[in-house]
């Protein structure tokens, strides 16, 4: 019978849901216990995360399925107002046509950002998210992905992240070029992707999976790339394109700041004939990282060294030697460094990583190229994969003998 | 530049300008101009009336309502670390994380008034505060710290809007629950007195436990607690209850209603109500709890059960014959003995 009046309840009601949205969906729902007042103030809440932690565990996966299902449901038949964000990220869940009954609800409730992290399955996603027309991010990760034909996409959407769904490459690009807003877009696991994306403001691209062929058609405000590129069984048609695929891919990204690049992107880029010139400089371009280059294949180190020379503010470079050998080719010796970049200058590059070298004749000539053409260059990291303690020294020896261009430049030998 | 003119404008570069602010009980102090003008509020203000606003004691800014002058000195107090820009995110941080070091009623206030003054840094930063001290909490706890009212009726905390929380306990238990009730109705009607509520809270509190998750074994009987008396209205919700939940089964609560005095009749209600044929709501035994669960479960509503007919038994003072339910393994009911006189 205190008389100490109610310190939080006459909050205004935005207070009161930025308090509830921070805390987990379990704590915020358990309010509406407290007293009269805060009976439904959980449930005008916008935004609703679920995983499998709102409900009591178990041993048993079927009685945490079903647990989950009822509060899931439980919720939205609760719950006031509109519903702006869906968060849905369990491996317990699969295919349910409870799912589908959730995202009809959602579609009539002003969904904009819907995510669906499901278990392994072919969960098809059902017709009502396409008329979905007010979202502005969708991420979907195993599920089934198949629009009616009247879809033209998503007018408002800005992101858009698609992990192991099973859709027909038509259907992505139609897709792609159906959400003239799009800025982010992720696409990973999946196989033998043949791709030309239309994005007129595209920003981050994240690329993860096997890939025949990707054309970036028009993705001018491409900012940051980031590509895991996994070869296809079939090699020989890695060889086919008759287009240089290093301009196919980096040729149309005038903006571009940062460009990271794994297993096989490198050799995919040196593909096709070569014009002999790069159609474009990257003045924004400040950071490179490509990984598992092979530095035998005198291509692979061309598209690097381009790169390298057309980004005259290149700021920080990483580089990593291949330990894949696909082709054990003959070591070509590389007088391109001599020939024409003689006089060539990285006027601001600082950092340069060097990691698994194993001291063949052009990766050493590339430190020896970027030493000797860079006046701000800080430091050269480099970390070896040789074992043999001889053969690591006499790499060191080389390199030390290098001339260097900046006075500050220093050299770092680290253990793998 | 002559060293003359030097000489001229460095003390107008000293001089620092204020602004006046009026908070609601009309205390009026000054405060440095860029401090008061990292609030959105305060800086509206000034661009709206124009440069005149509040640079002096007549014309000082009005504040909201909210702000008292206690808030306004640490809501200056935030503006004056924060407005100087050199710093980094981390001293942000550090700074932040000792600001908000409060107790809850002042952090309660301090949102208010960030709010008013639109300052949301400071409404994100308490909120989080208040979010931190809830989460995790029960709800005793948390009324506890924020002095809220307890004054739900036990059906509304019974009601489907917990059923989210530990399901099958709460679902037997709701039913138990209802069954008690309608019986104390009925022997209200008889008898014609009101029923010691007591009886009822105890029990909703140890209901409230399991819904906390609470180790199961840990039943609290807590007396001390400072509920409402109940309401008339009360007696309606129950029947209201009693229609919504078991639908299948009103022409058996009409039944009790006649017969209430004979024994005879009860085992029939029970098992309707308990059995497995019932339509309302998921069967007990769909539930596919494994059997420790289930073993666990059928302790706790036997506990359960004979709590609210021992208490029941005591407070009223009469020599009813005490009821009781025996949940067997796999979900059928019985009774178990006669009874005593």
């Amino acid at each position: 019978m205190g008389e100490s009046p109610d310190l939080i309840s006459d909050l205004p009601q935005s207070i009161l849901e930025n308090i509830l949205t921070r805390l987990s969906l379990r704590d915020a729902i358990r309010t509406s216990v407290l007293s009269t007042k805060w009976r439904y103030k959980w449930s005008t809440l916008t935004d609703l995360m679920f995983d499998e932690k709102c409900v009591a565990p178990s041993t048993d996966r079927a009685v945490v399925e079903t647990n989950l299902v009822r509060f899931i449901t439980g919720v939205l038949l609760l719950h006031q107002g509109p519903i702006h964000k869906f968060h849905l990220s369990t491996s317990f869940l699969q295919c349910r046509p409870d799912i589908d009954q959730w995202l009809l609800f959602l579609s009539r409730n002003g969904i904009k950002e819907l995510v669906l992290e499901l278990g392994e399955g072919e969960f098809r996603v059902p017709s009502c998210l396409f008329s979905c027309l007010k979202l502005t991010r969708l991420e979907l990760c195993h599920c089934e992905f198949d629009p009616p034909k009247s879809f033209n996409g998503f007018s408002s959407l800005k992101s858009l992240n698609l992990h192991q769904i099973l859709v027909s490459p038509e259907a992505i690009e139609s897709l792609i070029s159906g959400c003239p807003l799009l800025e982010f877009l992720s696409l990973s696991y999946f196989d033998s992707l043949v791709l030309s994306i239309s994005a007129p403001n595209l920003m981050y691209l994240y690329l993860d999976g096997e890939f025949k062929d990707i054309f970036l058609e028009n993705t001018p405000k491409l900012v940051a790339i980031s590509v895991s590129m996994y070869m296809h069984e079939d090699v020989a048609d890695f060889e086919q394109s008759s287009d240089y695929n290093l301009v196919k891919f980096l040729g149309g990204v005038p903006l571009l700041e940062k460009l990271v690049g794994y297993i096989y992107f490198t050799k995919y880029l040196s593909i096709g004939d070569d014009p002999g010139r790069l159609p474009i400089t990257y003045i924004h371009l400040k950071t490179i990282e490509l990984y598992q280059v092979s530095f035998e294949d005198a291509n692979e180190v061309l598209v690097l060294l381009r790169l390298v020379t057309h980004s005259p503010n290149l700021k920080e470079l990483k580089v990593s030697a291949s330990p894949i050998q696909l082709f054990p080719l003959e070591e070509e010796s590389f007088d391109l460094f001599e020939r024409d970049y003689l006089d060539y200058k990285l006027p601001r590059l600082e950092t340069v990583r060097m990691t698994d070298v194993s001291g063949i004749r052009n990766e050493l000539e590339f430190i020896r190229f970027l030493m000797g053409t860079s006046p701000v260059l800080e430091a050269v990291v480099v970390t070896s994969s040789l074992s043999d303690k001889d053969a690591r020294m006499e790499m060191v020896v080389e390199l030390l003998r290098f001339p260097r261009v900046s006075p500050r430049a220093q050299l770092l030998f680290l253990q793998d | 530049m002559s060293e003359a003119d030097m000489a001229i404008i460095k003390p107008e570069m000293m001089m620092k300008s204020y602004i006046w602010l009026e908070t609601a009980d009309g205390s009026i102090q000054q405060v440095e101009q860029e401090v008061a003008m990292y609030c959105p509020m305060i800086c509206h203000e000034v661009l709206q009336k124009g440069l005149g606003a509040g640079s002096s004691k007549n014309c000082a800014i009005s504040l909201p309502q909210r702000v008292n002058p206690a808030m306004l000195s640490l809501i200056l107090d935030y503006c004056r670390f924060h407005q100087v820009p050199g710093r980094s995110n981390k001293e942000r941080k550090v700074h932040d994380e000792k600001f908000i070091r409060m107790d809850t009623k002042r952090l309660c206030e301090l949102a208010s008034a960030a709010d008013s003054l639109q300052l949301k840094p400071l409404v994100d930063l308490s909120s989080r505060a208040l979010a931190r001290i809830i989460e995790g909490k029960t709800p005793e706890e948390i009324r506890e710290i924020f002095h809220l009212p307890d004054d739900l009726t036990e059906e509304e905390k019974l009601e489907p809007l917990k059923n989210l929380m530990d399901d099958p306990r709460i679902r037997l238990l709701n039913r138990l629950y209802a069954k008690k009730r309608k019986e104390l109705k009925e022997r209200e009607k008889l008898k014609g007195k009101e029923v010691e509520e007591r009886v009822d809270e105890r029990s909703v509190d140890d209901l409230l436990s399991f819904i906390n998750g609470k180790d199961h074994k840990v039943v609290k009987t807590s007396k001390s607690k400072k509920k409402n008396k109940k309401r008339k209205e009360h007696k309606n919700k129950v029947s209201h209850n009693l229609h919504s939940k078991q639908q299948g089964t009103q022409s058996v609560v009409d039944e009790t209603a006649s017969s209430l005095g004979g024994v005879s009749n009860l085992p029939s209600i029970e098992d309707d109500i308990f059995s497995l044929k019932t339509d309302s709501e998921d069967g007990y035994m769909d539930d596919g709890m494994d059997p420790a669960l289930r073993e666990m479960l059928d302790r706790e509503v036997e506990d359960f059960a004979r709590r609210l007919n021992s208490s029941w038994v005591l407070s009223s003072g009469q020599e009813r014959q005490p009821v009781h339910f025996s949940i067997n393994g796999n979900g059928a009911t019985r009774r178990l003995t006669a009874i005593d006189d």
